[in-house]
């Protein structure tokens, strides 16, 4: 198959063409008394799902893959956010509060008299769409640079990036970063020109992210069945082995790092629209920690799984804060444990396991870069 | 006469807490009885009752004479009592001469004025400055002092001379001269005298001694003008080096803090490798762990609140330990090897350890009480420390140091150094080694949990207490160096100071985003930290 | 200079210390264009710490080493040094377990290792008949489409070999491929090695004798760090200094 498209990942595909046509239709079209309706409040509630989902598909694309544990890719979620929730703010114009045409009204709040220089372009969608990628991949360029190129690794790499999003989490809360401090970008009316409280908007959104999320998962499957992807996979399992066969490992880091951070950036952009803000909370580390265990639950390296994961965890989640909200985080907490402790392979794994034991690089005895830095310090 | 009337308001509010703090004596009636007699006497036997009270050397008379020559000393007239009259608000309140006791607002229409005229003002005044500053209490005698300096009143000047040289404690002696000096400046003296006053004020070298060298600069001329320049220049620059002294010492404040949270880490980390997320948790449990001793102590035995914290320290290590010891046992020791899965469950685990405390004991703040020896500052030369700070700085160096002797000095600690190093031999050559595991990390773990005990006097004791403190404590142990104990304690006070000497230039926010970003390129340049282990056994 | 200009890997006093400890003490060592050699020495004579000096992973303290007499491989990473052909065989076999033989042999093989060119990669014929020439001198054809992991130990071992062979260097360091084998897997590693060595230069690292001895190559003796002895087997396990470091202890 093309691709090296699995059954699992044609039925996944398929499923979302038919959720990204049915649901909207259902929503629109069923009467809401009608057994067969979607609410619009699921709607956006699935949207925010599938937008989870493509943001694990990329931590799935980076762990996965090629090893590394990012625990800061919340942070380019949100800088996608940003991009697209700037543009937002654009697009009110006069009918905020204030009435201004050009400054948002946590501008005038402020008493701003002047647009910041990096507003620039936002009025325009095209700059803004661009930026939703290029924000967060020059980001992750930079940092991956600095860090691969020294040959930061392992739990290292995970507190560093740890350390980035709380960073940013700071420095977003402050008024004078010009993003909305506190509270963020909210109170958006329309995206090119479409209103958000529209119903037919926002199953429009809700497909947008379906399609993205397929778009984002034949990119993967292209990235990880190519010759790339096995070098990937190599580093992963043997980092300097892969060096002394003449691969300049930390160029392989870099691309799908800032590959996996544009797709990211992506998910964010799509999230914001939806559910009607973003603020600096989305920087928080507890939400990237938390996105890497919907990869782990669905089954990392197996990028079916990581978006099943982000969705099965996700209405768990919702179930729970409505049902037990004492216990969610009892839940979540635990389910770190067992997934880790019981489920190495996660749900998908647990599936494949018979059948093709291509999947996840679960280590038994230690790992395997540290046999051959061992073995060559002898 | 400003500086004369701010003079006394200065000293009648000394006076009154002074008179508040004592009570009242027997020889409070004579007082009294002197004080009522005002009403009635005229200016000459007013001067006769003033000078009495004057002789009898008596501070309690303060607070009546200075409202006399304030003109706030009253006649109630319904009862003939002399009352000192202070405006609150719109209305009037009455407060009792002697014993300042509220008596409750008062209509100013039925008060009636005790007069005075110049001549008694200016006895009034001499004769309130020699009570205080000659009083028998030494406290009154410096407020006296220090508050002529403020108000730099000439008119206390001859008052002053007689102080000075019946003073005996050296301490307020500096002060008088000081207010003396002050004073001096105020008044048309000839240049030698001033400028002898411009040496002791620019001696004395605080804020204050500037504000009043930069008036007289201001106002003088000639030498006095230039010599009161320098003296301002020489101060600034005292003043500059004391704020570097106290920078370093907040500096060290939050490095101490610091290497409280990361001490306990870099053993589970920097000695055993193990990526603990629920070591914030474990200082959360120390600090509930205090809350709670100190519950059943004011409950039960109020008097010993001042050992609470004394009590709390074994209980806090045995708990936290003791948890250390069922997570390793539970959890960790089946990841060995995979520290990026233990990453993950340690973090699970965090989240049910703040969700079961937040369900124990509520989500909000808890009060834990700072024992009395820990409350209260002193000031050191131009700093001012408080004593819960050094005394934090000082628990967190006897952790560290014993916390080494443990490690170097121990059978316990040569255990798990060979465990650490050498599995395999350690476990050929009879040592338990999965004891020994489980026992490092609840040493570990114990250890965050008396610094626990530490924060929950400079933190809110709240379940999210532990999560402010693990990046910190993650950034501490990677820059000083990984299975480095000196590492992290120069890791540990290097960026508290560094934290503190940014945040005047970039606020307070900014500055620890600078420290991270630091941190962040600090780690690309030297991945294993300021102290690096170099060698064969590091690689492995 | 001379021995220099037609060398194809020159060491000449290197030295490299941990810590106070003195791994490679003022080694020289040359290895001429298609020479074999074998190197031995007792636990803790610098081998490894040699390999890994000229590979990359570790930068001498101070030394010269020069690769075909001109490019000095102490300014260069691994990635770098490999792409100039030399390839390592380590000590305990390291190969990706979780691809397949043929997925291991196509990493390992020679041609560009940029990001986008691998991106874009796909196998020319030529190259298929270079996978096909090397899994059969591995004797590993039909297991290509396992995964490596399954392999056992000696099959590890052929397929690291493998992987050399497909990346074509000038130079092949090889670290103990006997360790860990049978007789029989020894006798025939040892001959694979001489095939080898008829078209590229060879550095093996072996404690084994009678591997050394099947070779039949020219031995460098290391001991604390620098050279013994040097010379055929027969004349190096005569030269007393070497009886007393392998025996004297």
């Amino acid at each position: 198959m093309p691709l090296g498209l699995s059954r699992i990942g044609v039925a996944f595909l398929l499923s979302l063409a038919v959720a990204a046509v049915l649901v909207p239709v259902l929503n629109l079209t069923v009467a809401s008394d009608s057994t067969w309706h979607v609410s619009t409040t699921n709607v956006v509630l699935f949207g925010k799902y599938l937008c989870y989902a493509l943001l694990a598909l990329s931590i799935d694309l980076v762990w996965g893959y090629c090893g590394i544990l990012s625990l800061g890719h919340g942070a380019f979620f949100a800088l996608g956010g940003y991009a697209m929730g700037m543009h937002l703010m654009r697009e009110i114009g006069s009918r905020g509060v204030y009435g201004n045409p050009v400054l948002p009204d946590f501008m005038v709040f402020l008493n701003w008299k002047e647009l910041p220089w990096y507003w620039y372009g936002f009025d325009q969608f095209w700059f803004a769409a661009l930026m939703v990628v290029l924000a967060p991949g020059a980001l992750a360029f930079v940092f991956g640079m600095f860090a691969f190129r020294s040959r930061v690794t392992g739990v290292y790499l995970s507190i560093i990036t740890q350390a980035m999003t709380f960073a940013l989490l700071l420095a977003f809360f402050r008024n004078d970063m010009g993003f909305g401090g506190n509270n963020g970008l909210t109170d958006f009316k329309g995206v090119l020109g479409f209103d958000l409280q529209n119903n037919a908007t926002r199953c429009g959104l809700f497909a947008l992210s379906a399609i993205a999320l397929a778009g984002g998962f034949l990119a993967c499957r292209a990235i990880v069945s190519s010759k790339l992807g096995k070098v990937l996979v190599a580093v992963r399992d043997a980092e300097s082995r892969t060096r002394f066969i003449g691969y300049r490992v930390e160029h392989y880091k870099l691309f799908v790092f800032t590959v996996s951070a544009m797709m990211a950036g992506v998910a964010g952009a799509l999230y914001v629209p939806q559910v009607g803000i973003i603020n600096p909370g989305e920087f928080a580390p507890a939400n990237s920690i938390e996105a890497v265990i919907w990869v782990a639950v669905g089954g990392r390296g197996t990028l079916v799984g990581a978006a099943l994961g982000a969705l099965v965890v996700n209405v768990g989640k919702s179930w729970f804060t409505g049902a037990l909200p004492e216990l969610w985080l009892f839940a979540l907490g635990g389910l770190f444990i067992f997934v880790t402790l019981f489920l190495p392979k996660g749900l998908l794994g647990l599936v494949r396991s018979r059948r093709v034991a291509s999947a996840a690089p679960v280590e038994a005895p230690g790992e395997p870069v540290t046999v051959i830095d061992r073995q060559a310090a002898e | 006469m400003p500086f004369g009337i701010t003079l006394r308001r200065i000293v009648l509010a000394v006076a009154l807490a002074v008179v508040g703090a004592s009570g009242v004596g027997a020889h409070a009636d004579t007082l009294r009885a002197r004080i009522d007699a005002l009403a009635t006497a005229d200016f000459a036997a007013k001067e006769a009752i003033i000078n009495e009270l004057a002789a009898a050397g008596d501070a309690e008379a303060v607070p009546a004479l200075t409202a006399l020559g304030n003109g706030d000393l009253q006649v109630r007239k319904t009862d003939g009592k002399v009352i000192i009259a202070v405006r609150d608000g719109n209305s009037y309140k009455a407060i009792d001469p002697v014993s300042a006791a509220d008596l409750g607002p008062v209509d100013r229409a039925a008060l009636d004025k005790i007069r005075v005229n110049n001549n008694l003002r200016r006895v009034i005044s001499a004769v309130v400055g020699s009570l205080t500053l000659r009083s028998k209490d030494p406290s009154v005698r410096r407020a006296a002092a220090d508050a002529v300096f403020k108000s730099r009143d000439a008119s206390a000047l001859d008052v002053l001379d007689e102080a000075i040289a019946a003073e005996t404690d050296n301490g307020i002696r500096r002060r008088m001269v000081l207010a003396r000096a002050a004073a001096i400046l105020q008044t048309n003296r000839p240049e030698p005298d001033r400028l002898a006053a411009i040496a002791v004020v620019a001696e004395h070298g605080n804020q204050d001694a500037k504000d009043l060298l930069s008036s007289v600069a201001a106002s003088a001329d000639g030498e006095v003008k230039r010599k009161a320049t320098a003296s301002i220049a020489l101060i600034e620059q005292s003043l500059a080096m004391w704020s570097v002294g106290q920078n370093i010492w907040y500096g060290l404040s939050l490095g101490s803090v610091l290497l409280l949270a990361a001490i306990g880490l870099a053993i589970t980390f920097g000695v055993m490798g193990v990526i603990n997320m629920a070591h914030g948790e474990m200082v959360m449990i120390g600090a509930y762990v205090t809350f709670m001793v100190q519950e059943v102590i004011r409950t039960s035995a109020p008097a010993l609140f001042d050992v609470s914290l004394l009590i709390a320290l074994p209980l806090a290590f045995l708990t936290a330990g003791a948890v250390g010891v069922v997570i390793e046992r539970g959890i960790i020791r089946w990841l060995y090897g995979r520290p990026l899965e233990t990453l993950l469950a340690t973090w699970g685990l965090s989240l049910v350890l703040q969700q079961a405390v937040r369900s124990i004991f509520g989500p909000t703040n808890r009060e834990v009480g700072a024992p009395s020896w820990m409350s209260g500052a002193f000031e050191l030369g131009g700093l001012t420390l408080t004593y819960g700070r050094v005394w934090i700085i000082v628990f967190a160096i006897a952790v560290f140091i014993l916390l080494l002797v443990v490690l170097k000095r121990t059978a316990f600690g040569l255990q798990m150094r060979a465990v650490t190093q050498n599995r395999r031999m350690a476990s050929s050559m009879g040592i338990r080694t999965t004891w020994v595991d489980a026992l490092t990390f609840g040493l570990g773990s114990g250890v965050a949990g008396i610094a626990g005990v530490a924060l929950s006097q400079i933190d809110n004791v709240s379940p999210n207490l532990g999560q402010s403190y693990i990046i910190d404590s993650f950034m501490v142990v990677v820059f000083g160096g990984v299975g480095n104990l000196w590492g992290t304690l120069v890791g540990a006070l290097t960026l508290g100071v560094v934290n503190k000497f940014l945040e005047p230039y970039a606020g307070a926010v900014l500055g620890k985003i600078l420290v991270l970003v630091f941190i962040i390129l600090f780690i690309q340049k030297r991945p294993r930290g300021m102290f690096a282990l170099k060698g064969r056994a590091v690689e492995s | 200079m001379t021995e220099l200009s037609k060398s194809l890997l020159y060491l000449d006093g290197v030295t490299v210390s941990f810590d106070g400890f003195r791994a490679l003490n003022n080694l020289s060592l040359v290895v001429g264009h298609g020479e074999m050699r074998a190197i031995i020495g007792p636990n803790g004579a610098g081998k490894t710490t040699m390999m890994d000096v000229i590979t990359g992973k570790t930068r001498p303290d101070k030394g010269d080493v020069l690769f075909n007499g001109e490019r000095d491989l102490t300014k260069l990473d691994e990635a770098e040094i490999a792409e100039l052909g030399i390839g390592r065989k380590f000590q305990r076999p390291t190969v990706f377990e979780s691809h397949s033989v043929l997925d291991n042999i196509v990493l390992a093989l020679e041609g560009p290792r940029g990001v986008f060119s691998s991106l874009f990669a796909r196998l020319t014929g030529r190259e298929c008949d270079r996978i096909d020439e090397v899994l059969a001198t591995i004797r590993l054809s039909d297991r290509r489409d396992e995964l490596a992991g399954s392999l056992s130990h000696g099959q590890k071992q052929w397929l690291e070999i493998g992987m050399l062979l497909a990346q074509d260097p000038a130079l092949l360091l090889v670290d103990e491929p006997a360790a860990g084998m049978t007789d029989a897997e020894t006798a025939e590693t040892a001959a694979l090695l001489r095939r080898i060595a008829e078209t590229h230069s060879v550095v093996v690292v072996e404690h084994d004798m009678t591997f050394v001895r099947d070779l039949g190559v020219r031995v460098t003796v290391l001991h604390e760090g620098s050279v013994l002895a040097e010379g055929s087997l027969d004349q190096v396990s005569a030269d007393e200094r070497v009886i007393e470091v392998y025996l004297g202890r």
